[in-house]
């Protein structure tokens, strides 16, 4: 826990001096997953304003102090799954960004030490993002929150509100997915290689 | 991307993707936020909070509203219920006793008739 239960009692009660500080400590961490579940840096801060908004709104139905950080990451998840949803919609807008991405980041690559780990970054995004496509949205955020955020099956369980066995079923099934897309794009590498 | 060429291939894949995972995190670090993030935020509560008060407003307006048209309907209902009990307050007899009085000069006059007929039949 990154703030103690007080505080968050406090902030329960309409403390909005305490509802700040939970802000300022929390907002750096679940930014980061947001930027790891909906991969688009551009609409990070966007979405992490929604979490904090719908947690000020609904800190009056959070029961007890100590269930504070399963219930941020579940409205965390809820939001990032509610911007990949609208991300779907606008699917054909988003391709046409990133094109526009790789054109400026094609023109700004000099060969510096920096943009070459930038450019292995790129790759690694890319990679997982596709990887991470093969399987659902849900599917992709629970993988990601386990793999990526390396959260706990108790903590999961807590956040979905299910137990660890069903949990444990749904992690495999998707990682199974993700490890046969792994492989096919491996091929297609090797592949690729082979005609040069 | 990662070979280990004496891991038998599932787990080769296995331990490759949890690497790939493990690398994809550094590669998105968790980013600062801008600093007029809380600002920012503190808006967005305000604005939905005036919304949210309108909505409750225009909500206790309705129910207000609602209320005296309930009222008024009411009203309406019961003026003419009283006007029918009182119409209907009297028995059939009395209103025609009523209507018929001792002033009326046909009853008087088939009164004196009837005497008349009475004193020459004697």
């Amino acid at each position: 826990m990154l703030v103690d239960f007080e505080l968050i009692s406090r902030a329960r009660e309409g403390d909005e001096a305490a509802y700040s500080q939970i802000v300022q400590a929390y907002r750096k961490r679940i930014l980061g997953t947001i930027a790891r579940l909906i991969g688009r840096p551009e609409d990070v801060e966007d979405v992490g304003q929604e979490v904090f908004l719908r947690l000020y709104f609904s800190m009056d139905q959070l029961r007890t102090p100590e269930v504070f950080e399963p219930w941020l990451y579940r409205l965390t998840v809820n939001a990032a799954y509610d911007y990949l949803r609208r991300q779907r919609r606008r699917r054909e807008a988003r391709m046409a960004d990133l094109s526009e991405q790789q054109v400026m980041l094609a023109d700004a690559a000099a060969g510096s030490r920096r943009q070459e780990t930038e450019q292995r970054h790129k790759r690694v995004r890319e990679l997982v993002g596709s990887l991470l496509g093969a399987i659902s949205q849900q599917d992709r955020i629970l993988l990601s929150l386990k793999e990526i955020e390396g959260l706990s099956l108790k903590e999961l369980a807590k956040i979905y509100r299910v137990n660890e066995n069903a949990l444990k079923v749904r992690l495999f099934r998707a990682r199974q997915r993700v490890l046969k897309a792994y492989a096919g794009s491996q091929a297609a590498t090797a592949q690729a290689r082979g005609t040069e | 991307m990662f070979r280990h060429d004496h891991d038998p291939p599932d787990e080769r894949a296995e331990a490759d993707l949890s690497r790939l995972f493990a690398q994809y995190r550094e590669a998105l670090p968790d980013p600062e936020p801008s600093a007029d993030f809380t600002p920012r935020l503190w808006q967005k509560i305000e604005v939905r909070q005036s919304t949210n008060r309108q909505v409750k407003r225009l909500a206790q307006g309705f129910v207000t509203a609602a209320a005296a048209v309930s009222l008024l309907i009411g009203v309406f209902l019961a003026l003419p219920q009283n006007r029918v009990s009182s119409f209907y307050a009297h028995t059939y007899l009395e209103i025609l006793a009523a209507d018929q009085g001792p002033g009326d000069p046909e009853d008087v006059e088939i009164v004196r008739t009837e005497q008349v007929v009475h004193e020459t039949s004697r």
